[in-house]
């Protein structure tokens, strides 16, 4: 369990939230043009790493808004939240 | 509208808190983010939108509490079918946002005493110690893995809104919490 600080509501507990999986990932502009490997491989794979990763969040009970979080998966230290739409944090 | 069966929740007591039923009661959804539609709203509303999070508004028996930041829930004695008609007219259909009746989906409980909170934090991960401190705060969270919205409107007295299908399960936990204060 971990305290997680939704960007419009603020502190709140993590059984309120629900993890949405690598941030950051773009569509391809011409997905018809893709192979199935390379469409494939946008849809499902993402990674799982051991440490600094940058995740979508979802603060499902409550303000219901998508946002972005950098975690430590190790350890689960957030280190920034940020919303949807600005830049990731460069450090 | 407002002529459903409601669970059967009758009026109880306990040690230093009431719990009550405050229903029938028009509860509406607005959603809209441009400037036209905070004028149209606060105009037929007579009430400002809060734009700051996890705050309320409340003039006379109209009160608006802040959801999200472009979602209010509206709720109050005073709503009737003209007012409603003025939104839907004003708002829905001009496009500037969404007026949504919601009054079959939530139902509405108040708990008043000392001890509301002392049973509010029983069931849920929400830290309850400056809310408690602070009139007209909203806040939406799980109580009992149930979703609520809880509205401070004056010192230890808070609106419980839960949806229609959990209303009776979570009305259930609370008399059962109660009991052991």
């Amino acid at each position: 369990m971990f305290i997680i600080t939704c960007p419009f509501c603020g502190e709140r507990d993590q059984s309120e939230f629900s993890a949405g999986g690598e941030a950051h990932i773009v569509r391809p502009k011409q997905p018809t043009e893709l192979s199935d490997d390379e469409w494939a491989d946008f849809l499902f794979m993402r990674k799982n790493i051991k440490g600094i990763q940058f995740e979508r969040w979802n603060h499902a009970h409550g303000c219901r808004k998508w946002f972005n979080v950098v975690r430590d998966t190790s350890n689960d230290k957030i280190y920034a939240v940020y919303k949807m739409g600005e830049k990731p944090p460069s450090n | 509208m407002l002529n459903i069966n409601y669970p059967k929740i009758e009026k109880k007591e306990f040690p230093n808190l009431e719990l009550n039923l405050v229903e029938p009661i028009h509860k509406l959804n607005l959603r809209g983010k441009n400037r036209d539609f905070f004028t149209k709203a606060g105009k037929i509303l007579s009430i400002m939108l809060p734009t700051e999070s996890n705050t309320s508004a409340t003039i006379k028996n109209i009160s608006a509490l802040w959801l999200s930041p472009d979602e209010w829930l509206i709720y109050g004695k005073d709503i009737d079918k003209n007012l409603m008609l003025s939104l839907d007219s004003e708002i829905s259909k001009l496009n500037l946002g969404s007026v949504t009746d919601v009054s079959d989906q939530w139902v509405l409980i108040n708990m008043k005493g000392k001890n509301v909170f002392e049973v509010l934090s029983k069931g849920s991960p929400f830290d309850f110690n400056k809310f408690k401190n602070t009139k007209n705060v909203v806040v939406q969270t799980l109580l009992n893995h149930v979703d609520v919205i809880l509205h401070h409107n004056d010192t230890n007295n808070v609106d419980l809104f839960v949806r229609k299908s959990f209303s009776e399960h979570l009305w259930l936990w609370i008399n059962d919490s109660s009991s052991f204060l």
